[in-house]
């Protein structure tokens, strides 16, 4: 909203400078964006917030202004102007749809002259970044910026009848607006309408055919009161905004209809000679303003400022606030028909508040009365986060919309990117993405991690289901710090391992890995993780060729995804202290010959489950294949410990264990020892 | 033994036995001096070192010549006995405290040699994997998080999807409000909001905690902006709450000051102006002064010297209600400001859509 500083100023005596104003606006809560010096004035581009239409016009602002400076608002005087004739001898109002439109008023001015406005208002108009178009369309949109309450007019003799109706438009009716752009309207649009079409989009725009021209000598002024959402809808609907959609959609002042009607009339017989009926105000079911009580001590219980009851008056009733009532105690207040956002006694706070200056209000901290909390998982997630940056892995954050992944994501009705219509299902798609995207700037040792909410749909009408998901995506080498090349190739085992020291750091109990297939892996280097109690909570492995291509990916990556909801509610390692051992362990290496199908975990479980005595574990110190061993086949190494807790161990006892245990793995799985 | 040596008193016998004895030493006397031995290489001294020994065995040794003419002093008369014992002597403890003294700058710059070799580069890059780096968000959001934690404040978080109820209704927002239109608010098919403000969450941690209640939610929230260097459509926003028994605007100017200087520093002074929201009354904007340039005036401040950072207010005495907490009694405070805004301020960001491309020249740049 643009407010000129002359203006302003005709309306109250401010004696602020614009850059003065400027300050005091901004603490009572209409800042400033901008203050444009132009010839003999200056313009302030007030920024109005959304509940405060009525400090869209000048009187607004300078009634603000007036209680800043302790002085008084006078409202343009309306100066005498001739009246002949009656408005309903020569047309007549009818509301049809008195939701919409709760107050409709039409006045006459006839054998006026359109021309050039007088330099003034032209000015005037420009200054505030209006563009003039004749004397009437001028003044009417002079008054709006004046009193803010939009006017039409309307060639009087192009309206058919010549009468208003005020109705909600037939479906596929049509309308040219006043910008050429012909409108199809809807049912739910109100339309101000002659005998026979519609004329005007109400509080919106007029139409092109009852518009003010050369020819025109009688002039139909309407005043009037649109509902906010109505206008609002339509507005939308039609993609326009204009200076009286804006106010209307906001709440415009029922009661100042007419004052404004009249203001406007006076203006146009001065301006442009002519002569007024009396006014048609069709204003079925008057408003009543609310009252407010308001207890002064409201202010310091609080804003912990007191404001003294006199002082309290003189803002609220500088404002528009008329004392009903007064006792000891409270206040009772008319609220003004301009001010649609006051309803409740805290918005009396507010107003006595601002006007006293947020700038007088104490600084301190609330008394303690709770300690602290962390969300129950912030500190093991925080332990995750470090530990995959101590294997090199940075942190992404993505998108949560994403294009289509599956058959079972919600979708969104409005995307704001094309593509990414639906909530993603999985964080992949997301980090492989920017993988895609860094590879793309020639960077090509990549390891990236998200901690993020995935979707579920869940059954109709009820909310999605929503959880944390932990995402990795890793290609190229594995890098070291300050050194401007890999030692080797990421593989598998590097993503695996970040994961498990994570879960050691975050004192959970080990994970399990096994093989699986999965469409998007890579059959024979793909494993599904789970906890140690059995549950399944992701997969983990190298990217699939049929996906990689998609993303023309041509190196291998490697991807691990899991639900980081069931990790982080998992039990909590419990450390218990073991003695240490009074006898030296012997330790024995065997080297087996298996086929290349037998995992180690087989192997480790069969040596556990023989229960050998004085058997107390078992390492893996290798594995080997290639060479002189067929490709089938692959040789594995272990390392097993043996110790009692009464004696040292004689060799032939641990020989004994180590050949029953020898012998039963090289049985099971049809070993050779080599 | 030679004709000529047996006729040869003992005293001549020792003395030409004490000449052979210096000529087998020769070639290691010039380094007795410490500055010879420093021009020689590391295994060129260990050779010197090596046949110092072996000289030092076959000449002086028991079953060297040396040794066979020591015994001499046996046989001479008693007389004598004294002259050739000191003539023994001297020769030997010359040649004795010669080689010791080689031996010894020998061995002195062999372990210098030895040293100088195996000595390291100490600044050669230590030995570890190049290290990760966390998110700024989470850089931020995790400094908020323990600066409210150590203000007694508990951490919460809500889903992302949300029914109309506590996206607007429960916040005081009113039906014909133009962020609940599908121009400003994402809708799924099915009707819910992708949270357009983690202030959702001050319904639900009342509705299970009650009152008194001091709580922030960090958390992601989405907002139809097309993406531009100051907007993205999802962002993450962190929410403040506190409701008690006589909480005042005092408390929230002191609440949001004491944070801003705890991230900012303790010379950060805050600017509260009149606003509005629906879920607040009295409503605020909170401005503070800018931390790098003081107040003089920079890019940052775009030269106000003061930086916009969010919106508070008063709890609604409507969204009270709505949970069941009368507002004559409880009152509280509420704000929210921006995590993606506050990184583009403390790292100078002038694009903020590069947080969530993750390009890992990006990503690197921080802790």
């Amino acid at each position: 909203m643009f407010i000129s500083y002359n203006w302003l100023k005709e309306i109250t005596p401010s004696q602020l400078s614009p850059q003065e104003l400027r300050e005091h606006l901004t603490m009572v809560g209409l800042a400033i964006d901008a203050v444009e010096h132009h010839d003999h004035d200056a313009v302030l581009d007030v920024e109005v917030p959304s509940n405060r239409p009525d400090c869209l016009s000048h009187v607004g602002i300078a009634r603000e202004v007036a209680v800043i400076e302790r002085k008084q608002v006078n409202l343009p005087p309306i100066g005498a102007f001739k009246t002949e004739g009656r408005a309903a001898d020569l047309t007549s109002v009818e509301i049809k749809d008195v939701d919409l439109c709760p107050r409709y008023a039409a006045r006459l001015v006839r054998g006026v002259k359109i021309g050039p406005s007088p330099e003034w208002l032209a000015k005037r108009l420009e200054t505030i970044g209006q563009r003039p178009i004749n004397n009437v369309a001028d003044i009417t949109n002079y008054v709006l910026h004046e009193l803010g309450q939009p006017l039409h007019a309307f060639d009087f003799h192009k309206l058919a009848g010549p009468k208003i109706v005020v109705r909600r438009a037939a479906a596929g009716e049509k309308l040219k607006t006043l910008d050429g752009v012909e409108r199809v309207l809807t049912s739910d649009m109100l339309v101000i309408a002659d005998a026979d079409r519609p004329v005007a989009l109400a509080g919106i725009m007029g139409g092109e055919d009852s518009e003010i021209s050369t020819a025109t000598t009688d002039v139909l002024i309407e005043s009037a009161y649109f509902d906010p959402n109505s206008v609002r809808r339509t507005a939308r609907q039609l993609g326009m905004d204009t200076e009286a959609s804006r106010r209307f959609e906001r709440g415009a002042d029922r009661d100042g209809v007419l004052r404004a009607q009249e203001r406007c009339v006076q203006l146009i017989c001065e301006l442009a000679g002519g002569v007024a009926t009396d006014w048609l105000d069709v204003y079925p079911q008057p408003f009543v303003s609310r009252t407010v009580k308001f207890r002064p001590q409201r202010v310091p219980e609080l804003t912990s400022v007191s404001v003294a009851p006199a002082e309290i008056v003189r803002i609220v009733a500088g404002l528009g606030f008329e004392l009903v009532n007064e006792t000891a105690e409270k206040l009772h207040l008319k609220v003004p028909s301009w001010r649609v956002d006051v309803e409740q006694e805290e918005d009396l706070v507010e107003e006595v508040a601002r006007h006293t200056g947020y700038d007088k209000i104490g600084s301190e901290l609330p008394p303690a009365t709770a300690s602290g909390e962390y969300q129950p998982s912030e500190m093991k997630q925080r332990l995750l986060r470090r530990a995959l940056n101590a294997f090199g892995f940075d942190e992404a954050i993505s998108f949560s919309f994403t294009s289509k992944q599956t058959d079972d994501q919600p979708e969104l009705k409005n995307p704001i990117i094309e593509e990414a219509a639906y909530m993603r299902a999985t964080l992949l798609p997301g980090l492989l993405d920017s993988l895609r995207h860094n590879l793309n700037h020639g960077i090509r040792d990549v390891r990236l991690f998200e901690i993020g909410r995935v979707f579920a749909p869940a059954s109709a009408g009820e909310l999605p289901h929503e959880k944390l998901a932990l995402g990795i995506v890793a290609t190229g080498g594995a890098i070291e710090a300050n050194k401007a090349q890999a030692e080797r190739e990421l593989d598998f085992f590097d993503v695996k391992g970040a994961l498990e020291t994570a879960v050691d750091w975050m004192s959970l109990n080990p994970l399990s890995f096994t093989p699986t297939a999965a469409s998007h892996l890579r059959v024979g280097q793909s494993a599904r993780i789970k906890l140690s109690d059995g549950t399944e909570i992701g997969t983990i492995g190298r990217l699939a060729e049929t996906v990689a291509a998609n993303y023309k990916f041509r190196y291998p990556i490697y991807v691990l995804e899991l639900d980081l909801d069931a990790l982080l509610s998992a039990p909590v390692r419990t450390v218990q202290y073991r003695s240490l051992p009074r006898y030296p362990s012997v330790v024995r290496d065997i080297s087996l010959l298996v086929n290349r199908t037998i995992a180690l975990d087989d192997l480790l479980n069969a040596v556990k489950e023989k229960q050998v005595a004085d058997f107390r574990g078992v390492k893996l110190v290798g594995t080997f294949e290639g060479g002189n061993i067929p490709s089938s086949k692959r040789s594995v190494t272990l390392r097993l410990e043996y110790r009692s807790d009464d004696r040292t161990l004689r060799d032939e006892e641990v020989e004994e264990r180590h050949a029953q245990l020898t012998s039963s793995l090289l049985d099971t799985f049809a070993a050779q020892q080599r | 033994m030679t004709e000529s040596q047996t006729e040869q008193t003992p005293i001549q016998q020792v003395q030409t036995e004490g000449k052979a004895l210096e000529q087998a030493f020769e070639r290691f006397v010039r380094f007795s001096d410490p500055a010879a031995v420093a021009e020689l290489d590391l295994e060129t001294t260990i050779a010197l070192q090596r046949e110092l020994a072996e000289v030092r065995t076959s000449r002086l040794g028991k079953k060297s010549a040396w040794a066979t003419k020591k015994k001499l002093i046996g046989r001479v008369a008693p007389s004598e006995r004294p002259v050739v014992g000191q003539l023994v002597q001297e020769i030997e403890d010359k040649i004795l405290t010669m080689a010791d003294t080689i031996e010894l700058n020998l061995k002195a710059h062999i372990d210098q040699e030895r040293t100088a070799r195996e000595s390291i580069d100490v600044t050669l890059p230590g030995r570890r994997p190049a290290y990760g780096h966390r998110h700024p968000i989470t850089i931020v959001r995790e400094r908020i998080e323990d600066i409210f934690v150590a203000l007694g404040y508990v951490i919460e978080d809500g889903r992302e999807i949300e029914t109309d109820f506590y996206n607007f209704t429960a916040l005081n927002i009113p039906d014909n409000h133009p962020a609940r239109g599908e121009a400003d608010t994402f809708y799924t098919t099915d009707g819910f909001a992708l949270r357009s403000q983690t202030s959702t969450v001050q319904i639900h941690a009342m509705q299970r905690r009650g009152v008194p209640i001091r709580m922030i939610a960090p958390g992601r929230v989405f907002r139809r902006d097309t993406p531009d260097p100051t907007h993205n459509p999802m962002f993450f926003q962190v929410e403040g709450l506190c409701v008690d028994r006589g909480i005042t605007m005092a408390h929230l100017k002191g609440t949001v000051t004491e944070m801003l200087r705890r991230m900012f520093g303790a010379d950060i002074v805050t600017r509260f102006r009149p606003s509005y929201f629906p879920f607040t009354e009295p409503s605020a904007e909170f401005d503070f002064s800018c931390f790098k340039c003081k107040g003089a005036g920079c890019r940052i401040c775009k030269n106000s010297g003061w930086i916009e950072l969010g919106g508070s207010g008063m709890v609604h005495p409507n969204v009270l209600r709505t949970v069941g907490v009368d507002p004559q009694v409880y009152s509280g405070f509420a704000f929210g400001f921006g995590i993606d805004r506050m990184c583009a301020l403390m790292y100078e960001l002038d694009d903020i859509r590069l947080l969530f491309e993750n390009d890992v020249r990006f990503l690197e740049q921080f802790e």
